[in-house]
């Protein structure tokens, strides 16, 4: 028999435990002509403020050693256009859609909650609490346990969709963050987003972006990112998806022995579009080989 | 129709001391790009690199099934490049981006490329040639070895005028000095090179009131449109990936766009 590869977690089903993550995977369908989305859970789209932005000025990204320096400063299209526009392609892919929602103020991330609380085809929202590259919100909300609590708390109050506040690694101790959000009505949490990182360009002595500092993401992150999945994991009762350069099945089973019930998969994307397929495919061989009858019976099962 | 197929590797052909001419096989992209037009090159197994590169094609030879791409070394994705011996394989997503058109009838096509920048244009005047058309390629560079191709624009019957900083080849100085007389109201302009070079030809074109392309080059991430790193400034951020390499240079806000690569 086949192992079971879907995962249902936070009222959620997702066909694989793979998820395209927020700001990798546009509004969800650019890759259609070179990706698998058969091979594809679910699909978090870029982060949604209540109006357009810009986003920072250019150059926004710079190579690292296996890892990708960003400050794109969460450039988007709005949540009233992404509704128009972008929803209907997005509703008939028949993926699990998480709309990533981001606000300078707890009223921001209310109201864009209260929109999407109606909107047919929205499966959940998660909470971007820990984007680096903007000035206000982001990663303020999610470096301090009392204010990602209280963003998450307003929003639980505007919508039933499950939320999944999205956590930043650039904490003390994750375990605090992830039980506030827990407390305050989380149904699961994602985490980590990008490391604040910086890279200089020692022969004109500027920063490699214009921003100056920006966001590490890549393979370069992914022993970070396991780290943290396993301490939050053993902190809070609800579901955890993990995030942190993953390029292959290995490296996804390492986040889900860890404690992630699912996993999302970004830069990769970038590199090899059909990382989904192979990915998928490493996972249900793994499985065969291991016994294992639903890759959800992996969920926490690193020994120690 | 955009895929990432696997290609093979034939030849190099030195152009300079730190350019070459990368020949490939797929009979996928040389049927399916058009001028102007890129790929997200990547390299197999553990060379150290994460992210493609991004690639204009310069040329192409449907009936063989080959294409080409110009490369000069300029950091650790082109060195790498280098160590490709015929036989070996590369991941090509392709084709990509905007392309250029055709000059409207009565229109003479004007080319204006600065050192690398010259790549997209070998499979562009193989097309114009193909109607007929002649262009007044412009080509500039440092120094003698810096004018690539030069040979192949002649064979295409191009009428190709040189420029180099030290006047080993043709008129001494910078390319953009033959534009201003090469440019009328019966000339199309299309440009692609050094920043510096490309602000000034934007300049002359919009002063003279010159239709005008121009293909840009910029770091990018991913080639399909999501990653948002290589946007260009025109009343918003476009991304040169999708909307561009090949832009109308009339909508772009030069002194927005400081890009240094």
């Amino acid at each position: 028999m086949k192992p079971d590869l879907s995962v249902s977690f936070a009222r959620l089903r997702f066909r694989t435990p793979l998820i395209a993550a927020s700001g990798t995977f546009g509004y969800g369908t650019e890759y259609l002509e070179v990706s698998d989305y058969e091979a594809i859970g679910g699909i978090a789209v870029k982060g949604l403020y209540l109006e357009p932005r810009e986003g920072c000025p250019p150059p926004r990204i710079w190579e690292t050693p296996s890892g990708m320096l960003n400050a794109i400063g969460l450039q988007e299209v709005g949540i009233r256009r992404f509704i128009d526009e972008k929803m209907p392609r997005l509703r008939e892919l028949g993926t699990t859609v998480l709309v990533n929602i981001c606000g300078s103020t707890v009223e921001e991330y209310q109201e864009l909650a209260h929109i999407l609380d109606s909107v047919e085809g929205v499966h959940a929202i998660e909470l971007n609490i820990s984007c680096p590259n903007v000035e206000e919100g982001g990663i303020l909300f999610g470096c301090d346990p009392r204010m990602a609590a209280k963003v998450t708390e307003a929003v639980r109050a505007q919508t039933k969709l499950p939320i999944i506040p999205k956590l930043s690694p650039n904490v003390t101790d994750i375990a605090v963050v992830a039980r506030s959000v827990e407390a305050a009505g989380a149904d699961a949490i994602s985490l980590i987003n990008t490391m604040p990182a910086m890279a200089i360009d020692v022969e004109s002595r500027r920063p490699r972006l214009a921003n100056i500092v920006g966001g590490l993401s890549g393979p370069a992150i992914r022993p970070i990112a396991v780290r943290m999945v396993y301490q939050a994991a053993k902190a809070v009762n609800i579901p955890i998806v993990g995030i942190g350069g993953i390029t292959s099945h290995e490296d996804a089973l390492e986040f889900i022995l860890a404690g992630a019930s699912a996993v999302q998969i970004g830069t990769m994307s970038f590199v090899d579009p059909s990382v989904w397929r192979r990915t998928l495919d490493g996972l249900e061989a793994y499985c065969e080989r291991h016994d294992v009858e639903s890759i959800s019976a992996l969920t926490g099962g690193v020994l120690s | 129709m955009r895929r990432d197929v696997k290609v093979k590797f034939l030849e190099r052909r030195a152009l300079s001391p730190d350019a070459s001419l990368l020949e490939f096989e797929s009979d996928f992209l040389a049927n399916e790009l058009r001028p102007g037009q890129f790929t997200m090159l990547r390299l197999p197994g553990d060379d150290g690199l994460l992210l493609r590169r991004p690639y204009s094609f310069c040329d192409t030879d449907v009936a063989a099934g080959r294409f080409s791409l110009l490369v000069k070394d300029v950091g650790r994705g082109t060195r790498a490049l280098t160590r490709l011996v015929p036989g070996d394989e590369a991941d090509c997503l392709g084709p990509l981006g905007s392309t250029f058109t055709m000059p409207p009838d009565g229109k003479r096509p004007v080319v204006v490329a600065g050192g690398v920048g010259i790549a997209p244009f070998v499979a562009f005047c193989r097309a114009l040639s193909s109607v007929g058309k002649v262009a007044v390629v412009l080509l500039g560079g440092r120094t003698a070895h810096d004018l690539y191709l030069r040979e192949v624009f002649e064979a295409l019957g191009m009428d190709v005028r040189c420029t180099t900083e030290d006047g080993s080849v043709g008129t001494r100085g910078r390319v953009t000095a033959l534009l201003d007389e090469a440019l009328d109201a019966e000339t199309q302009l299309y440009s692609c090179g050094p920043t510096p070079m490309l602000l000034k030809v934007a300049e002359l074109a919009e002063a003279k009131g010159v239709p005008h392309e121009v293909s840009l080059e910029r770091r990018m991430g991913c080639g399909m449109g999501c990653c948002l790193g290589c946007v260009v400034y025109t009343s918003e951020y476009v991304r040169s990936c999708t909307e561009g390499p090949v832009f109308d240079a009339s909508v772009i806000a030069w002194d927005r766009d400081p890009h240094p690569l």
